[in-house]
């Protein structure tokens, strides 16, 4: 049972990693190339981001060299995932309820990786009772038991909001409850365990410590383990649903919404452009194949189906 | 009619699904009257699907018996699989994925679009409203995904649905200021827009301002306003006399002048309904001493390009002609005059489409206008536009490609008494007339574009010029694209505006030759004068 356990916790780790990598690889797969669909403001624009403005007001930007802020996009991203920007600025009521819940998550992420640097830092030597290992412990035990209140909290006020609010009940459905139903439970469970252990810090440390030295101890911690179930499922859970927003949106921003790359900077664009045009098109209606088979795009973009039909020769 | 509306409705209500309020649609500080809808005639409704709303855009045939409704279900599902293949959709494929997969559900959209808040905040105007219809379907019936109907709420698809939803799609502006607010960075915008190439690309079903009149046309006689080479020409060559005499200045017009530096492409809609667009253009290059020339090559002198609006393989063929007609030119670069989808087909849309050593680069005239204004390669007399002036920002220029402050610099320098709209540059809002709509006139959708779509843009120009409303000032809309003038043009005029706010719109070029002190004054006319 014990050895299961951590089995469960490597599978875990091992399952969100690749549902991570299946998702991007299909993002990027999908298209060899897509459109410019670009809205402003675009925050690499330099100067010219305050006010929405692009490369294009230049006269012939195109003899240019190109220039990227790429600190515009990392400041506007971190703005985006740590603060929660839009819904900050387009939807008020429901940021006061949705910041706390992430707010919880990232605490509780950043947590776990500092503790994981901790059960590092000890199969390397460090004395887990050193005056250091005490003062991260510290920090961990007030962050964990914030991080839960924030995820507790802001779960159930999304949850009460979704129930209450016209427009969003219409709208949300089973799963999107279940979906923050359960972070709340993950929340709970994690301040169960906070309340009994002496030291989450430590008990978590222990655990992480026993699962990359693969010592598989048995976890006498009920809520802990508890805790630690709901987080395998979520580490697989996450992925699969519309929550893997929260890795997707790097593209949906970075790639599409500020993708603004136009094709003369760009050689490898240069070289897609006539591949993709050979792929075939199979729409049926009739100024495209009028349902007969499949023409390439570059057969369809040079063709004119407007064009006066050349009368046949009469062939008695 | 359902009131409370809930998404699983397309598929069950019967007869029109929804009737909007007139009551419920906000007031304005000017007379922008609420135009009662037209009855819906029962032959109408026998013979179409008009059962979303009042407005009927599609006009789809309505199925006669379980067979043709079976079928219509079937096409679609199949343009619905097309869709998420690479083959058939490569260019818009990840953004659509992305847009179906990771909404969230969270509503901040809602507030950002002009259509749900003129509507008096009908359900059906929401956003992701027809959106959601959509993923659900997707899921459901192409997808097959296991407890799809648990996961993502259950849909019924038949023909009242498919149908709804195709209407639905042409109940969006695609002005994307949805998107620009989505957290997560869905598009619904764009998802309105791939319903739309189901439609057409798949089922033959396409609003005929778009298709038959629109993009067919252009591609059988070489513009959408059915002129032929040699008719443009012709009326090139009018305007040009008309406002030698009007401007005091001789015009003249150049076509096809190979190795020119630039060819200006012109939505040909200005020929037809602005010719003082036109000639200002005119006057305007000619003074500075460019070298220019329009084409007459068919498709070439008419820069529109509908197929943004609603058809890929359109789009591409439009906008491939038009790079080919600059290539045969040998100019230096496409300056694109004011018409705002034209310069998102030609520079932001085909610049991955059409393959690069048959692209031209493109400029736009907004740039171009405000190196020639602020070079001082014109004479001009600010005092001579002292009139309250304030400016359009068209979508697809300004928040789709963020050129947002080469028309402020001009304005700003000519034009004393400028004063910004509420919500400017990126933060606009659609003109109303927005992908396709400002020329469309029928079953309802003219009512439609001054009660709900164009009304917000009416209460922007309202608050623009609040300290002058009425008859005493005269006022100036600049409103520098073609399809927003048109759609401005119609509120004015159905409203009596013109009279009793003494209006006046028009565009950039129009405000730029208003101040040549070289050219007779009064460029500009209000109500009342010749
Ligand atoms: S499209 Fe974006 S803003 Fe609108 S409901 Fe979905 S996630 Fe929220
Ligand atoms: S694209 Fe514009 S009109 Fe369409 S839903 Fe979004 S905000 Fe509304």
């Amino acid at each position: 049972m014990t050895t299961l356990f951590y089995i469960l916790a490597y599978l875990a780790i091992a399952g969100f990693f690749c549902l991570v990598f299946l998702k991007v690889k299909s993002y990027l797969q999908a298209s060899p190339l897509h459109v410019r669909w670009e809205i402003y403001p675009v925050p690499h624009e330099g100067e010219k981001a305050s006010y929405g403005g692009s490369f294009m007001e230049e006269k012939e930007w195109w003899t240019k060299p190109r220039h990227v802020d790429y600190f515009g996009d990392v400041k506007a991203l971190l703005a985006e995932v740590l603060f929660l920007q839009s819904t900050f600025e387009h939807n008020l009521k429901l940021w006061f309820r949705s910041y706390p819940f992430h707010f919880g998550m990232y605490m509780l992420m950043g947590g776990t990786i500092i503790v994981l640097l901790s059960a590092i830092a000890q199969t390397f030597g460090a004395s887990p009772d050193d005056g250091g290992m005490i003062f991260v412990g510290n920090i961990i035990n007030a962050v964990v038991l914030v991080s839960s209140l924030c995820i507790i909290g802001g779960g159930i006020a999304l949850i009460h909001h979704r129930r209450t609010n016209e427009g969003l009940k219409r709208y949300t459905t089973p799963e999107m409850y279940f979906n923050i139903g359960i972070f709340v439970v993950f929340g709970f469970f994690g301040l169960f365990a906070w309340i009994v252990a002496p030291s989450y810090f430590v008990t978590a440390r222990g655990f992480l410590y026993n699962l990359i030295t693969f010592n598989f101890a048995p976890q006498p911690d009920t809520w802990f383990a508890l805790h630690l179930l709901v987080g395998y499922f979520l580490l697989i859970w996450i992925p699969l649903t519309q929550m893997a927003h929260f890795f997707m949106k790097y593209f949906t921003y970075h790639d599409i919404r500020w993708g603004d790359e136009p094709t003369t900077y760009s050689e490898k664009n240069k070289r897609i452009i006539p591949n993709a045009l050979k792929y075939a098109v199979t729409w049926a209606s009739n100024h495209i194949t009028g349902g007969a088979g499949s023409k390439t795009w570059l057969e369809v973009a040079t063709s004119n189906p407007a064009a006066p039909k050349t009368p046949r020769e009469w062939n008695p | 009619m359902k009131d409370n509306l809930q998404l699983a409705d397309v598929s069950i209500v019967e007869g029109q699904m929804v009737s909007i309020d007139l009551a419920r649609i906000p007031d304005l500080s000017i007379d922008v009257a609420k135009k009662p809808w037209k009855p819906v005639t029962d032959e109408h409704r026998e013979n179409t699907c008009c059962i979303l709303d009042e407005v009927c855009v599609l006009n789809i045939p309505r199925p006669k018996n379980r067979v043709e409704e079976e079928e219509l279900v079937n096409k679609f599902l199949d343009g619905m699989r097309k869709l998420f293949t690479t083959e058939n959709n490569w260019v818009f494929l990840p953004l659509l994925e992305t847009s179906m997969e990771y909404c969230v559900q969270c509503n901040s959209c809602s507030n950002a679009c002009h259509l749900y808040e003129m509507s008096g905040e009908h359900e059906m105007y929401r956003p992701n409203f027809r959106s959601e219809i959509f993923r659900r379907i997707y899921k459901q019936y192409v997808k097959k995904e296991s407890l799809a109907k648990w996961r993502y709420g259950d849909m019924g698809l038949n023909w009242k649905t498919v149908t709804r939803l195709g209407e639905l799609a042409y109940r969006c502006n695609l002005c994307r200021r949805c998107a620009q607010t989505c957290p997560i960075g869905v598009d619904n915008g764009l998802l309105a827009r791939e319903i739309r190439k189901i439609f057409s690309q798949e089922m033959n079903i396409h609003p005929r301002e778009l298709h038959e009149k629109g993009t067919m046309n252009q591609m059988k006689v070489g513009s959408t306003t059915g002129m032929t080479p040699d008719v443009a020409k012709e009326n090139v060559e009018f305007i040009d006399e008309d406002y030698s005499e009007i401007s005091g200045v001789g015009i003249h017009t150049p076509f096809d002048v190979h190795g020119s530096d630039i060819l200006l492409l012109h939505n040909a809609g200005e020929v037809m309904a602005w010719p003082e667009n036109i000639a200002a253009f005119s006057l305007i290059f000619q003074e500075a001493g460019l070298s220019w020339t329009l084409s007459s090559k068919a498709m070439a002198y008419d820069g529109v390009n509908y197929g943004v609006f609603y058809d890929d393989t359109q789009t591409a063929r439009i906008a491939l002609q038009h790079m080919l007609a600059a290539k045969e030119l040998g100019v230096g670069k496409i300056v694109i005059g004011e018409c705002g989808h034209a310069h998102k087909a030609l520079t932001v849309i085909a610049d991955r489409l059409i393959p690069f050593e048959f692209q031209v680069p493109r400029e736009s005239c907004y740039v171009t206008l405000r190196d020639i204004v602020m070079s001082g390669r014109l004479k001009l007399d600010p005092a001579r536009n002292d009139f309250p002036v304030t400016l359009h920002d068209p979508c697809n220029i300004v928040r789709l490609m963020g050129i947002v402050e080469p028309q402020r610099e001009i304005v700003r320098k000519i034009a004393p008494k400028f004063r910004e709209m509420p919500c400017k540059g990126v933060d606009n809002y659609c003109c109303g007339g927005g992908s396709g709509f400002a020329i469309m006139t029928r079953n309802n959708i003219e009512e439609w574009r001054g009660n709900i779509t164009g009304r917000k843009k009416m209460w922007q120009i309202a608050e623009a010029f609040k300290d002058c409303l009425g008859q005493e000032t005269r006022k100036y809309i600049c409103a520098p694209c073609s399809n927003c003038k048109g759609q401005i043009r119609e509120i004015l005029e159905h409203n009596d505006l013109y009279a009793k706010n003494n209006f006046s719109y028009g565009g950039l070029v129009e405000l730029i030759v208003n101040a040549m002190s070289n050219a007779s004054p009064g460029f500009i006319k209000w109500e009342g004068e010749e």
